[in-house]
């Protein structure tokens, strides 16, 4: 018996790294350039009119911020199934990530009570700003400069 | 050597006996919660409680199936929940849990909406109705409740069936942000309608309301009263509240400044009740970017209120109910984000001293959770809500106060 232990113990710790490792991969779905960067961060809806309004211009915004290492992702506040979302997405002409309902958990963001709402969160997932309703381009380059953040090719 | 008594863990026990019977005490007033075997099937949500004059309770839902969504509902006899029966079926539905089907049921008859998708728009639905008479025992053919012909937005329905079996059914009309270059803004609309489904009236009751708020009516000594969230130019998203008196609606006026400035949507309607001359409004806010509930009364049918009584800031994101029970209580629903989120009864007597919470369920802040609606018959209210802990199921519970 006592002979046992040990091995029992090497297994059950190579079980938790197993499973730990296997969380790591699932919950993981952030590059390892995106643990770098600054993170915008939209909620929309396929009925909010504001929200259809501001898209376009997260989609010419996404691109010029990619170089400054900042993200723009988006979510389905109607936390449609994943198929559904994308198409959405898609109809609605949305040029960013949509983040799936897991990504979304590890940014562990309270879900908004209006939308559309925007958060910038630092490379440590810390909320920055938190933009509630319709917001201009102007808006969110004034939201990131007042975190410090120098824009290239603006 | 005898034990002495723990008084915590005594607590504790007591606490969690009161709590599996789903008991909860106010400061001075208990009530006591009876969760009903539900006659909707899983997968279904979007519910609501309705009560006639008579005091017999309905609950509609909506089922989702291989991409069908089927409106049914079922009456509490007696006996229980009657066998359900269905309204309509589509697969060409607007399903959303913010804007869901109205049942609305007097002794002449029932009335009931679903939203469906128009053609020539992504984003654009018609309000859908089948009108029921008692007399010749049947569902009409579905008709459309608005009358403009444009494809546009058009949802957030409310329902009040009228002393001569028709009935009142106000709805958010977006055919103004299709018209030509200069679009404008979402509009308040209401009809009243026969149970031909013939619209009788119609009217526009505001220009500029909230896009994407519920609207809530109820009936007060003077006539119908209407409340939803109204839009300035400066995006004011501030209740406001509209009456029907003598043929003619008051203009709309607020029912208290908030002052909630916001470019977007709130997407949390405010709830009305009333019972003779006594009005009831519920409400949420979050200015500041602080969520508040908040409740006024009226003891002039709804001409002038209260100061607002704060039902709850800043661990709630609203999704309110609000009830009239025949002692004079008023009984407000709404979601509390403390920790997991719980839906909550707090109740307020006719001066407006808070007399107790009940927490109803444990519930989610996700929006597949829905909104909690709530009915009283007597001194007892009728909630019901969508189970989404496994597969998602509508849920009802009985509260007697």
């Amino acid at each position: 018996m006592t002979k046992l232990k040990p091995k029992k113990s090497a297994v059950s710790h190579r079980l938790l790294v197993l499973i730990f490792a296997s969380m790591t991969i699932f919950l993981q779905p952030l590059s390892a350039a995106d643990k770098n960067s600054w993170r915008i961060v939209n909620y929309w809806s396929e009925w909010c009119a504001p929200c259809r309004v501001e898209i376009p211009m997260f989609n010419e915004l996404s691109p010029r911020l990619a170089k400054s290492n900042v993200i723009i992702v988006g979510v389905n506040f109607d936390e449609d199934p994943r198929d559904l979302t994308l198409k959405i997405a898609d109809d609605m002409g949305i040029e960013f990530q949509t983040l799936s309902q897991q990504e979304l958990d590890l940014l562990g963001l309270k879900p908004p009570d209006v939308l559309p709402t925007t958060y910038l969160l630092s490379p440590a997932n810390e909320v920055m700003a938190k933009l509630i309703g319709m917001q201009s381009e102007q808006d969110i380059i004034d939201a990131l400069t007042r975190q410090g953040l120098t824009l290239l090719n603006q | 050597m005898k034990k002495p008594i723990n008084i915590p863990i005594v607590a504790l026990f007591v606490t969690l006996f009161a709590w599996s019977f789903g008991v909860t005490s106010g400061a001075t007033a208990q009530s006591q919660l009876q969760n009903l075997p539900s006659p909707a099937p899983s997968n279904s949500s979007l519910s609501r409680v309705v009560a006639n004059e008579s005091g017999e309770i309905y609950l509609s839902w909506v089922s989702q199936d291989a991409g069908q969504a089927t409106l049914a509902y079922s009456r509490l006899s007696s006996e229980g929940w009657n066998t359900p029966k269905v309204i309509s079926q589509g697969s060409d539905w607007f399903v959303n849990w913010a804007d869901f089907p109205v049942l609305s049921v007097d002794s002449s008859g029932m009335v009931a909406h679903w939203l469906q998708t128009s053609a020539q728009g992504t984003y654009d639905y018609d309000i859908r109705a089948r009108f029921y008479s008692r007399n010749s025992q049947a569902w009409t053919n579905p008709k459309t409740v608005h009358t403009d012909g444009i494809s546009a937005e058009h949802g957030f329905v409310s329902m009040l069936p009228l002393d001569d079996g028709t009935t009142l059914i106000t709805w958010l009309d977006g055919r103004e942000t299709k018209r030509g270059d200069t679009p404008g803004a979402m509009t308040l609309r209401a009809g009243v309608f026969d149970k031909a489904g013939t619209v009788v009236k119609e009217w526009e009751l505001d220009h500029r309301v909230c896009d994407c708020c519920q609207t809530s009516s109820a009936m007060t000594e003077k006539g119908p009263i209407v409340v939803y969230r109204d839009r300035t130019a400066q995006e004011v998203r501030d209740i406001f509240t509209t009456h029907l008196i003598d043929g003619v609606w008051t203009s709309p006026k607020p029912i208290h400044n908030d002052n909630w400035q916001i470019a977007g949507c709130p997407v949390n309607g405010p709830s009305v009740a009333a019972k003779n001359n006594r009005v009831a409004v519920a409400w949420f806010s979050a200015k500041d970017d602080t969520p508040k509930v908040q409740l006024v009364m009226s003891n002039d049918n709804g001409l002038s209120f209260s100061e607002p009584l704060v039902v709850e800031t800043p661990n709630t994101n609203g999704r309110v109910g609000t009830a009239i029970l025949d002692s004079g209580s008023i009984v407000v629903s709404w979601i509390d984000t403390t920790n997991a989120a719980r839906i909550m009864l707090s109740r307020y007597d006719t001066n407006g001293k808070f007399l107790g919470h009940t927490e109803v369920a444990r519930s989610s802040e996700s929006r597949r959770s829905g909104f909690p609606i709530i009915e009283a018959v007597g001194n007892s209210v009728f909630i019901t809500w969508t189970d989404i802990s496994s597969v998602p199921q509508v849920k009802v519970a009985r509260i007697d106060y």
